[in-house]
């Protein structure tokens, strides 16, 4: 097991250097610089904005997205740091879990790049990522913690133990994403998409007792289940008619967002009773709502929360997995393909 | 001229390094020369992400050079499958940007026909790349236009099998029909007149060697960005009101 400062194995490479990292897992595309010792020389993320209309994320529509983006956001990574191809000594890219059209594109590219240049090139595991996004400087959280990562794509429970590249998963969600709740939750109260941001905005002025939707709190042990959520507040809606739901519309909000965030708080807990682990991260992009802070700030435990632009998808976070992913010497990644959610980590 | 070219919008992932004497307009032997083709199960992808590369790096070893001696790269933009595309034309990108090589992107349709005019230069060409969905992406030379020299009368498009049918008879008194989507809508094509060669064919292949020659003499000056032929738009487009 890699740890900090010894990041890479004997048979594998050595490099000098700093990392240049890609990520395209979803809909974000993203380009990082980030020195051998966890330093952000720059971190550019190109949101495609494209599927707002759609409701959700369309795969062939984020992969052309990517290939039209990437040149543009790789020139930017390496402007904003102020460095040159000449300056990279590894590359890195995300290489699933993820949809699989649009890793292709960040993968291929990062690739054919450490090709081209016979640099080490690390494949990096996106919720590794999300987990390196605490090692990162100037604030450094070191394990051992817990992490609940929870974003419109996975929402997990790690006992984080060391710098990886392995997880120690210890619940995730069974159907829905929490960012994805948001999401569906938003678009039935007819928010745009994203919806998580909208949705706290609304809830803001509503009551959060004045309706009581589930939390799958009967359901034991760490995983997460938010179907029941999305399919009680259709009902509510429908139960109140239209009229009426319009007029309660921050109060179903407010009531929406508390069932999820309380969803959270309750597998936490048992997490943190569970590994009697004292401290936690927090990362995805639900990190960044304000009521969720508030309920983990009050746990009593040490909390890390990166910033929103570390939290949710962004490629410092993949170079800062890489420093802990051992590097393949050129040419030994050359076949190395992605893998899909779902699939297993090849 | 040394040109390495790729394509990965069919099945096949081709890779070619070649030499070409540009002022006689004379190609010289082909340096190197490698193919892979799977034939993946429905819903499973075919593996041009593993592949290339290594057929990339496979070249160059059998060359013995480096991308020092290379003056462009040639990749296939299509039309295809479009997460093919994808992989050939973001490979190429990065290859160009990581070695400041010039970059062409090169219509996967006319390295098909440029191989069929070859063989019987005063025959209509179709080039036909099988495009799902019982459709075809389709492009046309009349009889005698040569491919290295003009882009296509009839220019890519995709087809229905009825409009094949039409598109056979209206080509041309002698129609020569290529590419996997030949094979796959025969009956179409020969229904309106055309001639598809036997199913082994090499003429039915996309072979990057072609694209070598379309980068050294074709028209259209290298850049870094190219733009991949889809022709269709995402699913998710075509279900917009
Ligand atoms: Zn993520």
């Amino acid at each position: 097991m890699a740890r900090a400062g010894d990041t890479v194995g004997d048979t594998l490479s050595t490099y000098s250097g700093h990392i240049l990292a890609i990520e395209t897992s979803c809909d974000d595309t993203c380009v990082a610089v980030v020195t051998a010792d966890g330093e952000i020389l720059s971190n550019v993320i190109s949101s495609q904005g494209v599927h707002d209309r759609f409701g959700g994320v369309v795969p062939e529509i984020a992969s052309r997205q990517h290939l039209t983006l990437l040149p543009k956001v790789l020139d930017e990574a390496l402007r904003l740091a102020a460095i040159t191809l000449d300056d990279v000594g590894l590359v890195a890219a995300t290489r699933g879990p993820g949809l699989v059209a649009a890793l292709l594109v960040g993968f291929s590219a990062g690739k054919a790049m450490a090709a081209a240049r016979e640099l080490p090139f690390a494949a990096v595991d996106h919720l590794h990522g999300h987990l390196a996004a605490s090692f990162l400087r100037p604030s450094e959280f070191n394990p051992p913690f817990l992490a609940l990562i929870a974003s419109g794509g996975h929402t997990l429970l790690a006992d984080v133990r060391d710098h990886g590249p392995e997880l120690r998963l210890l619940g995730q969600t069974l159907d829905d994403a929490a960012g994805e709740a948001f999401d569906k939750g938003a678009r039935l109260l007819g928010l745009g998409y994203p919806g998580g941001a909208a949705m706290e905005r609304l809830a803001a002025d509503g009551d959060p007792e004045a309706f009581a939707f589930p939390t799958a709190e009967r359901m034991s042990g760490l995983d997460f289940s938010f179907a029941g959520l999305k399919t009680a507040l259709l009902y509510k809606v429908r139960e109140l008619g239209e009229e009426e739901a319009l007029r309660r519309r921050a109060d179903l909000a407010a009531a929406y967002q508390r069932a999820i965030v309380e969803s959270l708080l309750l597998r936490v807990k048992r997490a943190l009773r569970a590994t009697g682990a004292t401290r936690l991260a927090v990362g995805g992009g639900v990190a960044a709502n304000g009521p969720l802070r508030e309920a983990l700030g009050s746990l009593g435990v040490e909390l890390d929360i990166p910033p929103r632009a570390l939290c949710t998808d962004n490629a410092a976070m993949i170079a800062s997995a890489a420093r802990f992913t051992p590097a393949l010497c050129f040419p030994q990644y050359l076949s190395l393909d992605v893998y899909a959610t779902g699939e297993p980590r090849t | 001229m040394r040109v390495v070219a790729f394509d990965t919008a069919t099945a096949r992932t081709t890779v070619a390094l070649r030499d070409l004497e540009t002022e006689d307009n004379v190609c010289l032997a082909a340096v190197v020369d490698l193919a892979l083709a799977d034939d993946p199960p429905p819903g499973a992808r075919p593996g041009h992400a593993q592949r290339l590369l290594v057929m990339i790096h496979e070249l160059f070893e059998q060359a013995g050079a480096g991308w020092d001696a290379v003056d462009r790269i040639a990749v296939g933009v299509g039309p295809g499958t479009f997460t093919g595309l994808r992989i050939g034309i973001a490979t190429a990108e990065a290859l160009g940007y990581a070695t400041s090589t010039p970059l062409l992107g090169i219509s996967t349709l006319r390295s098909l026909a440029l191989g069929a005019h070859e063989r019987e230069p005063d025959s209509a060409k179709l080039a036909v790349i099988d495009a799902r969905r019982g459709e075809a992406f389709v492009a046309g030379w009349g009889s005698g236009s040569d491919p290295l020299a003009a882009g296509p009368e009839l220019s890519a498009r995709v087809l229905r099998p009825d409009q094949l049918v039409r598109v056979a008879a209206t080509s041309g008194t002698r129609v020569l029909a290529v590419g996997d989507g030949a094979l796959k809508f025969r009956d179409e094509l020969e229904r309106g007149g055309a001639s598809v060669p036997a199913p082994n064919s090499p003429l039915h292949l996309v072979a990057a060697r072609e694209h070598c020659r379309l980068a050294a003499f074709g028209a259209a000056d290298p850049t870094r960005r190219v733009e991949p032929e889809y022709l269709r738009p995402s699913d998710a487009e075509l279900a917009q009101p």
